[in-house]
């Protein structure tokens, strides 16, 4: 680095270690410790880029990574083809965080086979069989340049749970957060066990049009599928995102206020991104009203816009930068019983499971509920439902939006695809008016 | 394995190393120039029937003793299984290193981005496309395994490809075409001269000229209809609605917690019917160039071919030792694959494929088809849990009136439910017409693992389908 020019190369380096316990009816299935570090190296010629990566941090190891991402931004700059790419400039020092807990860091397999025996037990006693995962991680990023570094160091800690009765029928409850001690295993599956113990046959709607009470699991899946399409600033850029020319339109209710904000309080924080850019909190769609698109240096520049510190790697990555902290405020409803209250007839959903964009500029979205999904009859949940596929926009579903719950959870994928970037969006329960299912699956 | 041996019922070791190269153009620019190199040992070992695994980057020997103390310590702190005992299997010994006539990472960047750069001047040429992307990928992968039960063997495999994508923009309307495949493109377990035979320049006009038609093209009306399928969303078809429900591991509920379950019941070999008697699926890992391709799986199976439908009736699983023992069969299937180092291995899909039938080719399956719509290239995916219920949508889909290709239409979606969708499969085009489709994109596994397969095909006909449903 200290060789380099300055904003012309950077280095990036994830450290992870990590553990995750799979269970299957009510046994452990699999178990995973990982302890790898990726080197990123992203070099600029002529304003091209070249990268290069490695888990190798001898010195002749970091030293033909260099190697390989000089000759690959030589190699791209020999084809004299145009480039917008503005460099790595120094940037303000990131904001201090509190994302990491030293005791997750321990990374126990103890507590894990503990917090799995305690799930077993809760849901044998119900003549139920749990299945899921228990994980926790540390992750250390850094980045420097010719002009200085920085150091990020963060725990992320899950448990989920689904608990399937001999019916077939199942139940899911997971809790995510920065601490492991903050999994309670036991409510977790009780939760989980009470939607698969839910009295009633399944019935079976119709395809159509229904208003529907989300929990936030499903609430939050949506709203990631809206950072990857309608709020990535290079789709924005290029003109085929869905709000591309409608910044300062109404997109969604006046209820809807959605923001990434790294440092929320029960968010999985983050100090800067893959290119060093120090996180903001910064509003996306206040009162239904669209506000912006996240950048990284490349789509950024594009847009005549500077980066919102949401790079994925540095230089960016061919989708696009994405929001990884989103937050929803929270309404005036006081649980998901106030939330279902209104509705006459219509669906309540636990989570959403293969969901997939259709055609992104219409934020259409496609996916099949799964693990508690019921009919709500008068205002209040009556009996489990068959379940069913969404096949809808997501805009117009938050165009729907009537209430709020006014608590939020931080709802996770929890994929963990690569090297680990555990993140999540903290949101409400919520009431939309008219979702559209194209089909019975369960 | 000595010291692993004394303290679990069995234990196995993985050196991988991961060399990577991805290349591609934007518009015209080159977006990606990028390598990887990675390297590292699992460990796997099995206590009291639980599971445990480590895995720490590097190849010296104290990070492996490291990687074995903490795959025991991580086994013993579960709470106690129950699980099968491994189905026998003899140990896996040799070596063995996949066919490619030109290596792709000694070729020059040059060379490689000048193919790329080449195509993507030919993608710009509708003033409808905003966005042009040309790629180039090669893979090779380096492993060693050996395990407690006296396997010692080493392969090399080595993948290459590339593709094309062009997005035309007018308006509200976006659409996108590729080729030869969406999501990354085609990849095949081979050398250099297999992106060179893409001939990316030569498809770049047509490429480009059917994103721009597509923003224009009427969208695809909603009926029950007969729909032919070709190509990569045939290979999809068969990824997601068989592959998949047949892994083992979901059948027997290992799965629930992610990837789900299976309609597919664990006794149903020779009992459940699956599809019309055209249906005939092959699982085959030693397919020259299929990306499901190996000598032997990642717990030292070896790869081979085994029959998964026969005349529309199920006739087999991909498993693993202890998922094959768990059900009675005499050995794994072989299908265990982890995506590198830092992953243990899990039931994967070898080259599930679809074999030819008698219909000829693509040509006279269409001049033998009254009305329909014909979808090749696959945009969008999703299926239920169990692997019944699915819905996919094509890039483009064209009109089939008397026996010949109408329209293009935009947005062609269908949807069915998997054992009532393959029951209407009443046609197979000949060997003829029969290729691989990669797919490169499969995730699966918890922490996710994203593995490569290749599915054979040749055109297919289904009739009373829905589409126009998204």
């Amino acid at each position: 680095m200290a060789a380099a020019p300055e904003g012309e190369a950077l280095a990036h380096v994830t450290h992870e270690r990590s553990l995750l316990l799979r269970f299957a009816g009510n046994r452990p299935t699999q178990a995973t410790a990982i302890d790898d570090v990726t080197v990123e190296l992203a070099v600029l010629v002529d304003g091209h880029l070249g990268r290069a990566a490695t888990n190798e941090t001898d010195a002749q190891s970091l030293s033909a990574c260099a190697d390989r991402a000089l000759l690959a931004a030589e190699a791209a700059a020999a084809t004299a083809a145009p480039t917008t790419h503005p460099g790595f400039p120094p940037g303000p020092p990131p904001r201090p965080h509190r994302g990491h807990d030293p005791d997750t860091a321990a990374l126990d397999p103890a507590r894990g086979g503990a917090a799995l025996a305690t799930a077993f037990a809760a849901a044998e006693r119900h003549k139920l069989e749990a299945h899921g995962v228990w994980t926790v991680a540390e992750e250390e990023r850094a980045v420097a340049t010719s002009a200085g570094g920085a150091l990020d160091r963060t725990t992320d800690a899950l448990m989920k749970v689904i608990c399937i009765g001999p019916g077939g029928r199942s139940g899911y409850a997971s809790r995510v957060g920065v601490a492991a001690s903050a999994i309670e295993p036991e409510p977790l599956t009780e939760r989980a066990a009470a939607k698969a113990l839910a009295p009633g046959t399944p019935a079976e709607l119709p395809p159509g049009e229904y208003p529907v009470v989300m929990e936030s699991r499903a609430v939050g899946s949506l709203l990631e599928l809206l950072g990857s399409t309608a709020l990535n600033g290079l789709a924005y850029a290029e003109g085929r995102g869905a709000l591309a020319g409608r910044l300062g339109e109404r997109v969604a209710a006046p209820a809807i206020n959605l923001s990434d904000s790294p440092q929320h309080h029960a968010t999985l924080p983050r100090a800067f991104d893959a290119e060093g850019t120090p996180k903001q909190p910064m509003p996306l769609i206040q009162d239904g009203v669209a506000q912006a698109v996240v950048h990284d240096l490349r789509s950024g520049a594009l847009a005549g816009a500077a980066s919102t510190g949401h790079a994925l790697a540095p230089g960016g990555i061919p989708e696009g930068p994405q929001p990884y902290n989103l937050v929803l405020t929270g309404g005036g409803a006081r649980d998901v019983e106030e939330l279902c209250a209104p509705i006459e007839r219509g669906v309540y959903v636990t989570r959403f499971w293969y969901e997939n964009v259709v055609r992104p500029k219409e934020t259409l979205v496609t996916a099949v509920t799964r693990d508690g999904t019921f009919l709500i009859e008068d205002g209040r949940v009556t009996q489990p439902l068959r379940d069913l596929r969404l096949t809808d926009s997501v805009l117009r579903i938050l165009s729907g939006v009537q209430d709020l719950g006014a608590g939020q959870e931080l709802a996770s994928q929890a994929e963990f695809y690569g090297r680990r970037f555990a993140h999540g969006v903290v949101c409400p329960a919520l009431r939309a008016g008219a979702v559209r299912f194209t089909d019975t699956t369960g | 394995m000595d010291a692993a041996g004394k303290r679990a019922e069995y234990a196995d070791a993985r050196f991988v190393r991961t060399q990577s190269e991805l290349l591609s153009t934007r518009n015209g620019a080159v977006d990606q120039a990028d390598s990887q190199d990675s390297e590292g040992i699992g460990v796997r070992v099995r206590v009291g029937g639980s599971w445990g695994f480590a895995a720490v980057r590097g190849t010296d020997k104290r990070g492996a003793e490291a990687a074995l103390e903490r795959a025991l310590a991580v086994a013993a702190a579960q709470p106690p299984s129950r699980g099968a005992a491994l189905a026998e299997e003899p140990p896996a010994v040799g070596s063995y290193e996949s066919p490619a006539e030109r290596d792709p990472f000694e070729v020059p960047l040059e060379d490689k981005l000048a193919v790329l750069w080449a195509a993507d001047a030919l993608l710009r040429t509708e003033p409808e496309v905003a966005v042009t992307h040309a790629r180039f990928q090669a893979v090779r992968v380096h492993k060693l395994f050996a395990s407690t039960d006296g396997a010692l063997c080493e392969q090399v495999l080595t993948e290459c490809g590339g593709g094309l994508a062009a997005v035309a923009v007018d308006g509200e309307e976006s659409q996108i075409r590729s080729f030869p495949t969406s999501h990354g493109g085609h990849m095949e377990q081979t050398g250099y001269e297999r992106f060179l035979l893409l001939d990316l320049a030569g498809e770049a006009p047509r490429v480009s000229a059917e994103a721009a038609a597509l923003v224009r093209a009427p969208a695809c009306p909603s009926e029950t209809t007969t729909l032919i399928l070709a190509g990569e969303q045939l290979g999809s078809q068969l990824h997601e609605s068989v592959g998949h429900a047949v892994e083992l591991d979901r059948v027997l509920g290992r799965e629930a917690s992610y990837a789900g379950t299976s309609f597919v019941p664990s006794d149903g070999i020779g009992k459940l019917r699956f599809g019309s008697e055209h249906v005939n699926v092959t699982a085959d890992a030693t397919h020259p160039g299929g990306l499901g391709s190996y000598r032997w799986d990642d717990e030292g199976v070896e790869g081979r071919s085994m029959p998964i439908v026969r005349d529309g009736v199920l006739a087999g699983f991909l498993s693993s030792r202890e998922t094959a023992a768990e059900i009675g069969l005499d050995r794994s299937g072989g299908c265990m694959r982890a995506d590198g180092f830092a992953r243990q291995p899990i039931v994967r899909m070898t080259n599930v494929s679809l074999e030819p039938g008698d219909a000829g080719t693509l040509a006279d399956l269409v001049a033998d088809t009254e009305r329909g719509l014909l979808i090749d290239t696959n945009r969008s995916w999703s299926i239920d849990d169990r692997r019944l219920h699915f819905q996919f949508e094509g890039e483009a889909g064209w009109e089939i009136h008397n026996g010949e290709v109408g329209r293009l239409v935009r947005n062609p979606s269908y949807a069915g439910v998997t054992p009532r969708f393959w029951a209407g499969c009443d046609a197979v085009c000949s060997a003829s017409e029969w290729q691989l489709s990669a797919l490169l994109d499969c995730g699966k596994g918890e922490p996710g693992q994203t593995t490569h397969v290749s599915h054979g095909s040749a055109p297919a006909r289904f009739r009373d389908v829905e589409v126009g449903v998204a």
